[in-house]
């Protein structure tokens, strides 16, 4: 799958960062910037960057070949709660499928996803490791 | 001039180490060398970066790591260097990705810096400089590497992957004040890549004497001279560490005690991390000293050069160390793999694609 440079270049501050949408009237958080609260439907909202801690919930393994991703196959794909509130989907990386568990908490880190060719641009965004202890 | 005046100082750090581990063992027996070479030289493993880490995903973590720690707002930081001989792009930069995925300003100086391992002590000594002259409030100076080694040189048994972060900033602010800077260049010979090649060359006899050694010890002894001061007057001593001996062979020559080097040893257990070496050691020094001691680093880059810095650690270090991993607990953090897969993560391998 060939990327967009120009829509990655757009959505590069959403790959770089987690956003949460915090309503300021039911008090609820969702993921990602919105315009609109989807629990109450208020547009009174404020948007924060996620701490990027969070705990995974559960999690699936991937051995489904895109162009440009070969060499990261297979990918451990986990929904993430994160402790702001809201579930997100990320890539688990740095663990083995076989000896990783849900209730792991973990960190997001900035990544390689993929890239067009050796002569093309690589692209990076935010997975999610096991918690490095502090 | 060596002298700062206490005007400047180190107000976050931050450390990377990617997870997984190769035995130096493994690799001497994959190639067929004598196994006690790893003894020889105090190399017991090194570590790997995994498939999807690079110089930018590494030394962005270390510097988040510094930030974290600083406190500070990322918009208020005006410069970012990035000391690596790892670039992902040859053109293109590393600080720009790596200043954008942070929150940092967009109106500062960024650029990568290249001076084999000691790019990154240089980025220090600028952000000092900006500093000092009153430029920027807040520089970041970053030393990540994939180092690359020939398949079956020796350097293959050091060459690894780290990163080490420095936000400098007002002294008033700052865990460790800088005392004194000062660097010692030559053209020297003693390792070199050429550009297009995909891996390193080293000239033989010219890697210890006339260039390690030799410039380390200079750099050094210029420190001192300039600022008045003798080894006893230093609680610990960083080198730039390409082996687990070396370090403690130039501390010899220069009159600190083992005692005093050992607490910054890191590339044993973690291999040469090229522009994080003697960083990383800094880093897992600060992290244990107590506030008014004096700690030397000393970098080495080969070409050559080699920079000496003294700093004075104050009363606030010791509430920062906390706040983002330590080094000890990324040296604790490790999985084993075999050469194989060391070959797959390191790009190796040749494989047709598509």
């Amino acid at each position: 799958m060939k990327h967009s440079i120009s829509i990655f270049w757009r959505l590069k501050d959403n790959h770089y960062k987690i956003y949460v949408t915090k309503c300021r009237d039911c008090g609820k958080a969702a993921a990602f910037k919105r315009l609109r609260c989807p629990h109450c439907g208020s547009q009174n909202v404020e948007h924060l960057e996620s701490r990027g801690l969070g705990e995974l919930i559960n999690y699936t393994v991937s051995y489904y070949r895109t162009e440009g991703s070969e060499q990261y196959l297979p990918r451990v794909v986990g929904l993430v709660r994160l402790d702001e509130g809201p579930v997100i989907v990320g890539e688990i990386t740095d663990v083995d499928p076989n000896e990783l568990s849900a209730s792991t908490r973990v960190e997001a880190v900035l990544r390689k996803y993929s890239s067009d060719d050796p002569n093309g641009l690589i692209y990076y965004g935010l997975k999610f490791i096991p918690i490095i202890k502090r | 001039m060596a002298y700062s005046g206490f005007r400047s100082g180190i107000i976050g750090w931050g450390a990377y180490i990617p997870i997984y581990r190769i035995k130096a063992r493994d690799i001497a027996r994959q190639w067929g060398f004598d196994e006690r070479i790893t003894d020889s030289i105090w190399m017991e493993e090194k570590a790997v970066a995994g498939t999807d880490e690079d110089t930018v995903t590494m030394g962005w973590y270390a510097a988040r790591s510094a930030l974290m720690r600083a406190g500070v707002d990322p918009r208020d930081i005006g410069a970012v260097f990035v000391g690596t001989e790892s670039k992902p792009y040859a053109v293109k930069p590393s600080s720009t990705i790596i200043a954008d995925a942070l929150g940092i300003s967009t109106k500062k100086l960024s650029t990568d810096l290249e001076f084999a391992c000691r790019a990154g002590s240089e980025g220090v000594r600028l952000a000092v400089s900006l500093v000092e002259s009153g430029a920027v409030k807040y520089g970041l100076a970053i030393g990540s590497d994939t180092a690359q080694a020939n398949p079956g040189d020796v350097l293959e048994l050091t060459a690894s992957s780290g990163a080490a972060a420095y936000l400098v900033g007002p002294a008033s602010e700052s865990v460790a004040v800088f005392e004194g800077l000062v660097t010692y260049v030559t053209d020297t010979p003693d390792f070199w890549r050429r550009d297009g090649s995909r891996y390193p060359t080293h000239g033989e006899g010219f890697t210890g004497e006339p260039a390690y050694f030799h410039h380390i010890v200079a750099a050094v002894n210029m420190l001192m001279k300039e600022l008045g001061l003798k080894s006893s007057d230093f609680d610990y001593a960083i080198f730039h560490q390409p082996n687990g001996k070396f370090p403690l062979q130039v501390g010899r020559m220069l009159g600190f005690p083992k005692e005093k080097v050992l607490p910054g040893i890191v590339t044993p257990w973690i291999g040469n991390t090229y522009n994080a070496s003697a960083l990383l050691g800094l880093a897992k020094v600060l992290e244990s000293s107590k506030p008014g001691q004096r700690i030397l680093v000393a970098p080495f880059g080969s070409g050559a050069g080699a920079d000496a810095i003294s700093v004075l650690v104050t009363d606030k270090v010791l509430e920062r160390v906390g706040k983002a991993p330590t080094v000890e607990e990324l040296l604790s953090r490790k999985k084993y793999i075999s050469y194989a897969e060391y070959a797959k993560f390191r790009n190796l391998i040749y494989r047709n694609l598509g």
